[in-house]
């Protein structure tokens, strides 16, 4: 089989509010797919010439454009960003949240079966199109809507509200205090991180362990169950893109030194929370699928957690970046708190997770999250990162998940031995 | 650099108030909020802790008035003055500050353009060492430029621990900057503003003050539109910054700084702008909940709806800026020779080229001038901006041939030797102001 190579790729600056710039999602296609395709060293007429052999394809992930900007068909309108997409093989793929790595799930294997030699994944969501009670509305679409998002006031924050309560209940031993507290650590690090990464949303704002530790104040409401604003990622405007490829065309065109993707899981836990949840119960883990999609992909790669430099992770809310540390390996289950405390996944920890800021810190464009995590493992591994760059990172491991972890897609992307 | 104390005084403004919530949250110190009243003090608490959205910082927060000054003064290791911008204000509390501060202490003021140099000699001579300039930028939580100067008295060595303090700790977009009136953000801003003025004054037959800012809008690099933004400012503030630069600099722009008659009238009316209630513009707000908006017209000098103007130009541009077509709309200005398309397109080359010459008067490299447009004003920073014409024209050629008279003041081809690829993007700050949903 084709090893699957990453040319490189690029996002757009997370900060920006694109309809307040009156821009469209043209605008923001265009400027992403360009930026996208320069950092990858190709050309539009490189676009055309590969297209003219059928040789690329694209792969559109997006959640809900049909909400946020009235639009549907979404492979299709990259015809709209340069004549060179005309013809084009393209389509969109969705799997809420985790829609990017959808996309990139879809390249990766396009690539894999020899089909085509470039793959060009684009992750992007519009979202500040609509005030944000409309707008966790449509996200309510990621759970199963009918009976758990219908006429409820922002169901995702409370979903993942439960999901704390949940936490707790599972592991009877882990003291209330600990755990919230490990919580306002886990956002107090996404922000920290952020201020490094110059196109992460929040990379001007304030927070600190006092504010994120003191929930349900006028500044820090509490917005699902126990969890403040301060546990909760952005609602952000942004594209990302990354060029995937094989191997004979990284020869062809005397590349050499590109990441590689090792390995992968995708597992699919039951939609309803309440079925999820009943379904862990024979499991040390709160979200054994989410920890076997991370098994799967240690084990196609062949690697293990001790071979991982570099995380990032879905901290849609911190009650999510908790529940992953263990299904990554890096704790026993119910014993998350301890990367937290011991600095164990700090900036300049053992294995750092979310460098980049993360959904709290770089901000959560939902269908884009994927993409921009595996743009990020790969400007890590290339020491492309900047400000942000962890110390010798070989490979990398990121989770994105769509829904409550319902869809779990994990992918492994390494330096080539 | 420890900071671990800071005294904030003339906490009670609008800039003082935003300071003390930077020091109380990134720079985590423990803040005496000096006013004249302590009630007044305690009032702007709430303004403070929500200028950086986070209750945190309150308990950092200690109220404090003038009678204390000395008091706390002699406990921090920070003195800031955002005083009211007067001379006699400022030395005054400059001599109190430097009686009681500590002997390791640093002390700053907030001034937007009074002489650092005399506001140091105020000081004991030993502690004139210790006394910068540091100005921010309304509102510093999203803009972070802040312009450092240092005097000739100062201590290069605690200039750069402090510029590291600014910059890693509090976040700030750190632009050193000569000892000259307005510094440099405001230099370049207000040549651009008051010009955009006096153009209102010079077409007010066509419009005015609403027809220069349909011509210069969001759709031309910036936020808001300039006039929009003095009367933000307030005819107040915009009065002072360029009286001073007009009565202390001398450039080929001098006259460009003088404020226009109606413009000095408005002021001594204490018709300000958005903080008096009225001035370029009023807002009128009816009982049912409408609002109606209106402008100052120069010519009859009563308030009128503001006219949303249609330029063919401009309309195009916004179309291709709302589609991300950046080339197609900037073609669309160069080519365009309609009066308005013309001043417009003056107006962007004006200002890069005015900003080219600020920056080697005032700043220490042509950066600083990209740094203090994009981080202090939101505008489309000058290297940026000549990086976007570029794309479709010849810039040099262009400037030769639409502004012949500053041509002959300036040299260009020096002025432009020093362009060079800009750190930040256009795209970001040329915004269509179209609905899109």
């Amino acid at each position: 089989m084709n090893r699957v190579y990453i040319l490189g790729g690029a996002q757009t600056d997370f900060e920006r509010n694109w309809t307040k710039e009156g821009k469209g999602m043209a605008a923001l296609l265009k400027e992403a797919v360009a930026d996208g395709l320069e950092a990858a060293g190709l050309t539009f007429d490189d676009v055309s010439c590969l297209n003219r052999e059928n040789r690329i394809a694209c792969f559109i992930g997006n959640f809900i454009a049909e909400k946020y900007v009235d639009q549907g068909h979404l492979g299709a309108f990259l015809t709209e960003v340069d004549p060179a997409f005309y013809g084009l093989p393209s389509a969109r793929y969705e799997a809420a949240c985790a829609s990017g790595s959808a996309a990139i799930d879809a390249a990766a294997t396009k690539i894999r079966a020899e089909e085509y030699d470039v793959c060009v994944v684009v992750g992007w969501e519009l979202m500040k199109t609509v005030e944000s009670r409309i707008g966790g509305s449509y996200l309510g679409r990621a759970a199963y809507y009918a009976k758990e998002g219908k006429g409820i006031d922002l169901p995702f924050p409370r979903l993942f509200g439960r999901l704390a309560d949940e936490t707790l209940k599972k592991y009877p031993e882990l003291d209330e205090k600990r755990y919230m507290d490990a919580l306002a650590r886990i956002s107090v690090l996404n922000y920290a991180n952020a201020k490094r990464n110059p196109l992460a949303q929040t990379r001007k704002w304030f927070m600190s362990y006092d504010q994120a530790s003191t929930r349900g104040t006028q500044t820090n409401p509490l917005v699902g169950g126990r969890l403040g604003v301060s546990d909760c990622s952005q609602v952000t405007d942004g594209a990302a893109v990354i060029v995937l490829c094989s191997q004979s065309y990284l020869k062809e065109k005397g590349f050499w030194g590109k990441p590689v993707i090792k390995g992968y899981g995708h597992r699919t836990a039951p939609l309803l929370f309440e079925k999820k949840m009943a379904d862990n119960k024979n499991s040390p883990y709160l979200l054994p699928w989410t920890r076997q999609a991370c098994l799967d992909a240690y084990k196609r790669a062949g690697m293990a957690v001790e071979d991982m430099d570099v995380f990032e992770t879905h901290d849609c809310f911190t009650s999510s970046e908790y529940a992953s540390l263990s299904a990554f390996g890096l704790t026993e289950p119910g014993k998350e708190y301890q990367a937290v405390e011991s600095h164990l996944i700090a900036f300049d920890g053992e294995k750092p997770v979310n460098p980049s800021g993360g959904l709290i810190g770089c901000g959560h464009p939902v269908g884009a999250s994927g993409v921009r995590m595996m743009l990020d493992l790969y400007r890590q591994i290339n020491g492309i990162a900047g400000e942000y760059q962890v110390r010798k990172a070989r490979n990398g491991m990121m989770l994105n998940i769509g829904g409550t972890a319902t869809t779990n897609y994990v992918f492994i992307i390494g330096a080539e031995e | 650099m420890n900071i671990r104390t800071v005294t904030v005084i003339g906490v009670t403004g609008t800039m003082g108030a935003n300071i003390a919530g930077i020091f109380a949250s990134f720079g985590c110190a423990r803040v005496y909020c000096l006013g004249r009243s302590m009630k007044k003090v305690q009032n702007t608490i709430p303004r403070i802790v929500m200028s950086v959205k986070a209750d945190a910082i309150a308990k950092n927060l200690i109220p404090a008035d003038f009678s204390m000054l000395e008091e706390c003064v002699g406990k921090s290791d920070l003195i800031f003055e955002s005083s009211k911008e007067d001379i006699r204000v400022k030395t005054q509390i400059a001599e109190r500050v430097g009686k009681a501060m500590l002997p390791y202490a640093v002390s700053g003021t907030g001034s937007s353009g009074l002489s650092i140099t005399e506001l140091a000699r105020c000081y004991p001579q030993k502690l004139r060492s210790r006394f910068f300039g540091i100005h921010m930028f309304n509102p510093p939580y999203t803009l972070p430029l802040c312009e450092l100067t240092a005097t000739e008295y100062s201590n290069s060595a605690l200039k750069d621990e402090l510029k590291e303090y600014l910059a890693s700790v509090l976040h700030r977009t750190v632009v050193e900057v000569k000892d000259s009136p307005a510094f440099l953000g405001n230099r370049i801003g207000f040549q651009f503003i008051n010009e955009a003025l006096q153009y209102a004054e010079r077409f007010k037959d066509n419009g005015g003050i609403d027809y220069i800012d349909a011509l210069l809008g969001p759709f031309t690099g910036r936020s808001m539109p300039p006039l929009a933004t003095s009367d933000f400012v307030g005819l107040d503030v915009h009065k002072a910054i360029v009286d001073n630069i007009y009565e202390n600099t001398c450039d080929y722009a001098h006259r460009t700084f003088l404020l226009p008659g109606f413009a000095k009238g408005l002021a001594a009316d204490g018709k300000l702008g958005r903080k008096s209630g009225c001035g370029l513009y009023q807002r009128i707000h009816y009982e049912n909940g409408f609002t109606r908006d209106t402008v100052y017209d120069i010519n009859t000098g009563f308030y009128r709806d503001v006219i949303p103007y249609v330029f063919p130009f401009a309309d195009k541009m916004k179309q291709y800026l709302s589609e991300g077509d950046y080339q197609k709309a900037f073609e669309e200005l160069v080519k365009n020779h309609s009066l308005e398309a013309e001043i417009c397109l003056s107006f962007l080359l004006k200002y890069i080229i005015y900003s080219l010459y600020a920056a080697k008067e005032v700043g220490f490299s042509i950066e600083s001038a990209d740094d203090v447009m994009a981080t202090g004003f939101n505008w489309c920073p000058p290297l940026a901006m000549y990086q976007a014409l570029a794309a479709v024209a010849d810039v040099p050629g262009l400037i030769r041939e639409r502004l012949p008279q500053i041509c002959r003041e300036v040299d260009l081809t020096h002025l432009l030797a020093a362009i060079k690829p800009s750190r930040y993007d256009y795209r970001i700050y040329f915004k269509s102001g179209r609905k899109i949903r």
